[in-house]
């Protein structure tokens, strides 16, 4: 029997002679033969290896041509959850997270612009910021050369421990703090080598706007 | 040659039950395909999970071991749906295999990362953070998953033929899926929280993920794939192309419903999980229900010479290839739940025994017809 709509031959291991199966070797009638393969066969090959290298590698081409248009606006707030905020740089992308006015759903938010980004991440930690900072960069390996570390205090009083590292695919920042209840923010700004200096001041502006929030 | 056996002749044939399922065929371009979707897969796991193998190493163990005892249980109520004209164990387990690595870490994982991000630039983070869970699983999973089915079909297309292979392959593929996706959810969890209380968060995801898994991937993709196999079925006079497709898109809507329940938010969210739950339960149901129809007629086909000459009785017959109905009238009519249950799995034993001789009066047959008749003499 033979599928028009797909093509698919009955299998070639095998056979039926008036009801009763008979084992064949695996063999391709000439006809049907391309490269050793059953030509039969590729419909549905053929069929679902597009399909799968669309949704594979299709939308993430796609996603890359598409450019950023959310760009930070004067007054827009970031929502670090729990009454906490932060203040983002003007004409930074918003990649991900929310603005004060929405209930975010986690606290991940994702920052970019043309040689840097910055994350903003929120986990669940009862002890300090330092031992938090320490956390971090355990589950992190080693990232590079790291620097001393060194305090930062916002304008809402919250006390953080910064650490920097430098490594070939750039210069990392990382910013650990204790929120109120039982969150920890960590605030991690990545830039090309070199350019650390050239973002030096607007980090420093969001990591001093960081509210603490309710509760503390 | 009577009616009778004429009709399980062609149920023989037309069922393709009995014939062997091998996976490794180099002629067929399906299994290349099939080999380059899981091997892409596997090398995606090796890259998500390496680098961080080591640190997050109890929240990998736990994931495993917690979702691979969630397994077993799962495996049992599918081996039980896997009935009338079973699906070998060796397909099963490709469709599977395809589900849990090729549909998750080939396709799934970079196809939703993108149409996430894709959905935040079109209508923004806030809108992506509602909606974009609901606007790109559905599409990619499922499709990615049924892709699995495809390849099958290509790989055996005398065994996967109609809607409830469909529907068994699909519970399958979803199965597998579900129980990947789940150790990814452990991961994600501990990676999320640098590694704090890995056990708890492992614990935590596992007892969440658990409870929404019961309507999760292994229903949407039964639904999904018996849809599909309504479209492109190869049995005479089951392909129904309208069904079809609005069963794949009643997949694709529960699938939705479920990953943005908190955005549609017509219901509060402690009743709207169980209200969605239910109408996804009732939609399997009535799915497996039709889709099963031409299997039970293969079964009965297939028993009929058996029933002519009396060794399987008008009752044990509908019990056989009837629903959970059909069953249940039984068993009140044998009065005796354990003598019911032996006496129709020796009646579906006959009824393999009969499609594997193809018809044929062979030992096998011979001795599963007297089983039957031992157990009815009982």
């Amino acid at each position: 029997m033979y599928s028009l709509r797909f093509g698919v031959p009955e299998p070639a291991g095998c056979g039926q002679v008036t009801g009763v199966t008979i084992e064949q070797p695996q063999w391709v009638a000439v006809e049907h033969r391309f490269l050793g393969l059953d030509r039969r066969t590729f419909r549905p090959a053929l069929i679902a290896f597009a399909i799968a290298v669309v949704l594979a590698y299709g939308l993430p081409a796609l996603n890359a041509a598409i450019p950023w248009h959310n760009e930070i606006k004067a007054g827009d707030v970031l929502d670090l959850g729990d009454g906490a905020t932060a203040v983002p740089p003007v004409g930074w992308q918003l990649e991900n997270g929310t603005l004060t006015g929405a209930a975010p759903a986690s606290l991940q938010i994702d920052l970019a612009t043309g040689g840097a980004t910055i994350a903003l991440r929120g986990a669940s930690f009862t002890s300090t910021a330092d031992a938090f900072l320490d956390q971090v960069l355990r589950s992190q390996g080693s990232p590079g050369v790291n620097a001393a570390r060194g305090t930062v205090t916002t304008a809402g009083g919250l006390v953080g421990v910064a650490q920097s590292s430098s490594a070939p695919g750039g210069d990392v920042l990382q910013v650990a703090f204790k929120m109120s209840g039982r969150v920890a923010l960590l605030v991690r700004v990545r830039t090309a080598p070199g350019q650390f200096e050239r973002y030096q001041d607007t980090v420093g502006a969001l990591l001093r706007s960081i509210t603490p929030g309710a509760g503390r | 040659m009577t009616a009778a056996k004429t009709a399980q002749l062609t149920a023989i044939q037309q069922s393709g039950w009995g014939q062997p399922f091998r996976l490794f065929q180099p002629q067929n371009l399906a299994f290349w395909v099939y080999a380059a979707g899981v091997g892409a897969g596997a090398l995606a796991v090796l890259r998500y999970f390496g680098p961080g193998a080591d640190f997050y190493r109890p929240a990998l163990t736990g994931g495993v071991l917690l979702f691979g005892l969630y397994l077993l249980p799962w495996l049992l109520l599918l081996r039980r749906q896997n009935r009338y004209t079973a699906q070998p164990g060796g397909l099963l387990a490709a469709a599977f295999c395809w589900g849990g690595v090729a549909a998750t870490f080939w396709i799934a994982l970079p196809a939703n990362s993108a149409l996430l991000e894709i959905w935040a630039k079109a209508g923004g983070t806030q809108f992506a953070a509602d909606w974009g869970a609901g606007l790109a699983a559905p599409i990619n999973e499922e499709i990615g998953k049924a892709l699995g089915l495809v390849l099958l079909i290509g790989l055996a297309p005398r065994l996967v033929r109609g809607a409830y292979d469909g529907f068994v392959i699909g519970a399958f593929i979803g199965l597998g899926f579900q129980v990947f996706e789940d150790v990814l959810y452990v991961y994600n969890g501990a990676a999320q929280s640098f590694g704090v209380d890995q056990i708890g968060s492992s614990l935590q995801i596992f007892v969440v993920r658990g409870a929404t898994g019961i309507v999760s991937h292994a229903l949407f993709s039964a639904i999904f794939c018996a849809g599909l196999m309504w479209v492109l079925s190869r049995v005479p006079g089951e392909r129904d192309v309208p069904r079809g497709l609005f069963t794949m898109l009643a997949a694709m809507v529960f699938h939705f419903a479920w990953d943005d329940m908190g955005a549609i938010g017509l219901l509060p969210v402690v009743v709207l999980p169980f209200l969605i739950a239910a109408v996804e339960l009732c939609a399997l149901f009535y799915v497996m229900r039709h889709a099963a129809r031409q299997e039970r007629v293969w079964i009965r086909d297939l028993l009929a010479p058996e029933a002519e000459t009396g060794v399987v009785d008008p009752a044990l017959l509908s019990a056989v290839s009837g629903l959970r109905r059909e069953r249940k009238a039984f068993r009140k009519l044998v009065r005796n739940r354990r003598r019911a249950r032996h006496l129709v799995e020796a009646a579906g034993d006959l009824a393999r025994e009969l499609a594997l001789a193809g018809g044929h009066e062979t030992v096998r047959v011979a001795y599963a017809r007297a089983e039957l008749l031992r157990l009815r003499g009982a």
